[in-house]
Order: structure tokens, then sequence, then C-alpha cells
């Protein structure tokens, strides 16, 4: 019985400190990987199982914990798009359509492995909470899980270098279990201004075989932009915030 | 003895640096070509081909075809080109949309060429837009129908996201970030101006139509209240709002009054009274998103300024009878001057109801999208099923197949269309 009130209270004791720990590498990954307030350039590419591509460029701008919108630069068919994100809540505004529609995270704008999720991700930390950190040679294993059914994916498992504690893959899963994709960060780079951060992120899905996707960021930089531009009114008008 | 090099390795050698910098030129990225430019232009170029298989019963038919020889078919070309431009300098931009088609069948052939928008934008500050010229304003939160959409022409719920003609309007922004529950609040005042030559198809010329719409975020809900002033047109208000309950499942809805709404309303002699009455029309719909990737959106629309079952019934017995009597006749000019009016609008009856479903990547294959929308109406169960195939795989193409299927017996909205089946394609290309 002593045993047990011991053991109970060594639990209690050292939960927290995991979880303290793994949430401040999860912290810290966040802001290696991009600055709270940001504007970055993206290229997304997908790769059919035949090698032809599609490829998407898109302009975003970060602003806070949890507002996010990315416009379409390329290809022409897609230009002048601007999706919205602001916490749980995403839009879609089409230009012939005139007006923003509601999108979900689990959508895909682009028709590709990247869902919208991927697309207007927000601070790992304002979506999961460390449930889990493990210690495997140079990386730590983070076990994630979101704080709310509304986040994408239900649990994430993100391997992170421990020297710069930058995440070298990310497994995503369902609620299910399922394995939905994989994201693998590659090429670290300096972007200048402090943030040297992968510059390549490649995702595979069993539920897409033979299809591949790549991310690429170039132009990554501390931004600040005014609340109005992360509004449905603004969004005909993001083109013109650009510098 | 150092190993010899063969012919074939040194081919190997090169295949794979030319494969290595295949695979670096793939994945480069150069961020200058796309600054920001003082002008830009892009578009769409559209090759379409229509085939009707035509319905000579259909009270649409017999009225829209009045004085042509009879057909059981009809094929139709269209060729489109829609230009997009913006020329920026400072705190001003002006940007454009220019529609121009051609269109030609076994009857007729027909050409347009108009600006959708055309308007001067100044943005002073962040949270100030101001704006004068042709605008298409887009109000509302349903996706086939816009009950509260009081300054744009209606949508055409079987194309609902194809850019629309706009009216010249004197329109702003103001748009506020309160912080908390609110989120955002933010107004949006429009004039509308109608004379002979300008917006005439608006209403009656010699007003400036005020309007506002006022839009709130509040805790996570969309919420828009709209107003349009006596004018043009009678008086009307009325509100929409937009929500996901789960992160897949979104519902949306709109609802508005007009007030003191003139009907047109036939009797099957052609005795014309105009009703006048306060009009309510309103949406309910939702988005859902499956777990295989299938969005479903379905929406119950009444309208309020539609026809019911037995005033359209009455105007069919109109026609029926117009066109048993030797022609032309004074109840034909009365029956074409209604079909070419207030009946013969698409979807003049009371109560719709739209279902879409489209299956994203269908078969692992990405970019390829097969959906089936379906218009109801409600009133006479008569309705029009469509399946369609899109694939935008190949860069800047979109095509698209389509097939329309309308189904109705006498007297029923869509058994009196003036074709009974459609075969539809189409091939866009994005400049």
């Amino acid at each position: 019985m002593r045993f047990a009130l011991l053991l109970s209270g060594l639990l209690l004791l050292a939960s927290p400190a995991w979880a303290l720990d793994g949430e401040q590498i999860l912290r810290q990954v966040d802001r290696n990987l991009e600055p709270e307030s940001y504007e970055s350039y993206r290229k997304l590419i997908d790769i059919q199982p035949d090698g032809s591509q599609k490829s998407y460029v898109l302009w975003t701008i970060k602003k806070g914990r949890d507002k996010i919108l990315a416009l379409f630069l390329e290809p022409a068919s897609d230009k002048g798009r601007v999706t919205l994100r602001l916490g749980d809540n995403m839009w879609l505004y089409v230009p012939d359509v005139g007006k923003p529609i509601r999108i979900t995270s689990l959508q895909s704008v682009t028709g590709s492995i990247f869902n919208n999720a991927d697309i207007l991700r927000i601070d790992y930390t304002a979506e999961y909470s460390v449930v889990g950190v493990q210690e495997q040679g140079d990386r730590y294993v983070l076990a994630l899980k979101a704080k709310t059914e509304d986040v994408a994916y239900d649990k994430l498992t993100m391997t992170v270098d421990r020297k710069t504690l930058l995440p070298v893959t990310i497994e995503c899963y369902a609620a299910s279990g399922l394995l939905l994709k994989t994201l693998h960060f590659s090429n670290v780079k300096d972007f200048g201004g402090g943030i040297k951060r992968p510059a390549q992120l490649e995702t595979d899905s069993p539920l897409y075989k033979g299809y591949k996707s790549v991310m690429l960021w170039s132009g990554l930089k501390k931004a600040s932009y005014p609340d109005e531009a992360f509004t449905l009114n603004y969004l005909p008008r993001v083109q013109e915030l650009r510098k | 003895m150092k190993p010899r090099r063969t012919r074939g390795s040194w081919w190997l050698l090169v295949l794979v640096f030319l494969a290595l910098g295949a695979q670096a030129d793939e994945y480069s990225f150069d961020i200058s070509k796309y600054e920001k430019k003082p002008f830009e232009l892009n578009g769409y170029a559209e090759l379409k081909g229509e085939d009707f298989a035509l319905n000579p019963d259909g009270a649409l038919y017999k009225l829209n075809y009045y004085g042509q020889p009879q057909r059981e078919s009809l094929t139709r070309a269209t060729e489109t080109l829609e230009l997009a431009g913006k020329l920026r300098h400072d705190i001003a931009t002006f940007d454009f949309r220019t529609h121009s088609d051609f269109q030609q069948d076994q009857l007729a052939y027909d050409r347009t060429n108009k600006f959708y928008e055309a308007a001067l934008s100044l943005r002073p500050r962040s949270e100030l837009t101001l704006e004068a010229g042709k605008r298409a304003l887009s109000w509302g939160k349903g996706y086939a129908f816009n009950p509260i959409g009081f300054v744009q022409r209606p949508k055409d719920p079987n194309d609902p996201q194809l850019a629309r003609e706009g009216y010249v309007v004197a329109d702003g922004d103001f748009i506020r970030n309160p912080g908390g529950a609110l989120q955002t609040v933010a107004l949006t005042p429009v004039l509308l101006p109608v004379t002979s030559d300008m917006n005439s198809d608006f209403g009656a010329s010699g007003h400036v139509n005020p309007a506002f719409k006022l839009y709130a975020l509040y805790r996570d809900t969309d919420l828009d209240f709209a107003w349009q002033g006596k004018g043009s047109r009678p008086a009307r208000f009325g509100f929409d709002f937009a929500r996901n309950l789960k992160t897949n499942f979104e519902i949306h809805g709109e609802w508005a009054r007009i007030l003191d709404s003139p009907k047109q309303v036939t009797d099957a002699q052609g005795n014309v009274t105009t009703e006048i009455s306060n009009a309510t029309s309103y949406l309910l719909g939702l988005r859902y998103l499956s777990e295989a990737n299938t969005t479903y959106i379905a929406e119950l629309y009444h309208n309020g300024t539609g026809y019911s079952d037995a005033e359209a019934d009455q105007f069919y017995q109109l026609v029926d009878s117009a066109f048993a009597q030797p022609q032309p006749n004074p109840l034909l000019q009365k029956a074409l001057a209604l079909g070419q009016g207030p009946y013969g609008r698409p979807f003049a009856g009371e109560d719709y109801l739209y279902f879409r479903a489209q299956q994203q990547d269908a078969f692992g294959i990405v970019y390829f999208q097969p959906a089936l929308f379906a218009l109801v109406n409600l009133d006479d169960r008569s309705f029009q099923v469509t399946p369609e195939l899109q694939y935008t795989g190949f860069n800047n193409f979109e095509l698209r197949l389509r097939l329309y299927l309308l189904h109705g017996g006498g007297s029923t909205d869509f058994g009196e269309k003036p074709n009974d089946r459609k075969f539809e394609f189409y091939v866009r290309y994005y400049f």
C-alpha cells in the first residue's frame, strides 16, 4: 500500500515535469520554424505517379498565434484566391465567386496531399498538447494530442532534432489511429534575421500511393500586418498588401 | 589495376547528373518572378459545346422557339474570353474584368462584349476602402441561391461559381477588430443609381438606391445584416449566418423580407393582376465533408416572390390555350410577354431543394472530381439531376463534362422547360 502511494506520488510529480519539458520543446519548435508574425513565399509541388507535376505559389502572412492567410500567385487558374484562418475558422475567397465561403481543415484547396490545415498551419502549441516525450539518440520524439476535435489531425508523432530543436519528421494520425501522412523536413537554410529552419517539406500518404507533395519556403521574415487584413471584407484586396 | 569505365557507365553517370539536375531544378524556387507589378493581366479562354434534346411539348419551348421550325435537338458552340486586369498606383487600384463570347447554333448566332467589372478603389487606411465603378457584389451565404443578394444579379444555380456582371455603384468598406467575442465588424454602404442608361435592368430609373451590409464575426459565427432602401425596387432587409458546427460540418442560412412586393399573376384566360404584399424568402443550408473526402452541399430555398404550383399551372394552361388556337392570337401575345417576364425567369417557383455531392481525388486520381447535383421543385416534385466529371490536373486547364437530365410531367417546373436533356462539355485555359 505504502509502495503504491509512493509510486502514485512520484507519477504525479513526474507527469507535470514531462509535460513541461515537452511543451517547452514544442514552443521552441514553433518559434524556430517561424516568428509568431511573419510573411513568406511558398511553393507547393504535387508530383503524380507518372512524374508529372503541378505547382502552386502562395504568399503567406501570419499574425499572432492563430491568424494566417495565404494568397495564391500561381498557377493562373488559382491566382487571386485567398484562404484565411482565424483559429478554427477557415474561409476560401475565389475572385470569380466574389465572396468567401467556409472551408474545413481536412479539405485541400489545391487538391493535393497537403490539406488546408497544412497550408494554413498555425502554431503547434495552439492546437496540440504534448502527452509524451522520449529521447532517442540525437532526437526527441514528442507525442502530441489535439486540444479539440476541430483540429485536422488527432495525434502527431513529431521527431525533433535535439541540437537545433527543429522537426525532422511528423507522422499525422486520425482519431482511429490511421496514419494519414508523414511530413519530412529537410534542407535547413538561413533565411536571415535569426531564422534558420528547413526550407523543404516533403509529404507522402498511404492514402495517395505513388503521389508526393513538396513545400518549399523562400523570403521568410518577420512582418506585421494590420488586423483588418485578416478579415473577410479584406480578402479581395489582400493582393494590395504585398510590397 | 584500375577498373575500366565502360561507355555504358559514362552514360549512366550522365543520366544520374541529368536526373539530379532535373531534381534540383524542379525544386528550385525563385521568388523574384512573383514581385508585385503595377499592371497585371490574366484571364481564361473557354470552348464549350452543348447538345440539347428539346422538349417540344414544354410551355417554355413553345414560347422560346415560337416562329421557328420545330426541332428535336439543337447543338451549340460557345467561345468565351474573360480578361481580368489591375492597375496600381500608391493607394489606388483600378481593376476590371471583361466578358466576351460568341455563340452559334443551328438557329442563330450571338455575340456579347461587356465589362463585368471596372472600378477604382482607394485605400487611405487599412480599415477603410472607398470605390466607385462597376462592381459585382456578392451578398449572402447561400451556395446556389441568395435571398439577401439585394444589389447583385441572381446566380445561376447550375453554375454558382461563375463570375457575374456587376452594377455601377459607389461603395465602401469600414472594418474594425474590437477583439474578444466580437472578432470583426465591417460595414459596406452602397449607392446604386439607376437611369435609362445605367443599371436600367435593376428597376425603375430616377433613383439612387441606398443599401448596406453589416458583417460581424461573433463567437466563430459569421453574421450579416443587409438592407436596401425603397427606390427602383421595393425596400427590403434581411440577415444571414454561417457557422462550423464541427470542423467538417458547416451550416448557413439567409432570411429576407421584401416590403410591398408587386407580383404579376395570370389566370388561364390571360387576365393578369398585380398583387402587392410583403414577401419573405429564406434559405437553410449545410456543407459536410465525409471521411471519404466527399463534400455534400444541401440547401432548402423558399422564394417568397415565386409562383405556387397552382399559379404556375394557370400560366401553363394559358400557354396551352394560346397554342391550341390559330396563331397569332391575343392570348399568345400575353403568354409570350409573361414567358419573357416573371414566369420565364429561371427558378420561378416557390420551394426548391439543391443538393450536390462531389468526390475529391476520386479513384485515387488527384484533381479528378466527379460530382452529382440535383435541383428539385418541392411543390410539383419535378427535378433536374446532373452528373458531372471535372479534371484540373493539367496545368492551367480545366475540363468539365455534364449531363443535365430533367424530369417532370405536364404543368410542372422542369417538365415545361425548353429541353429535357442537355449534354455539355468545356475546356478552359487560364493564363
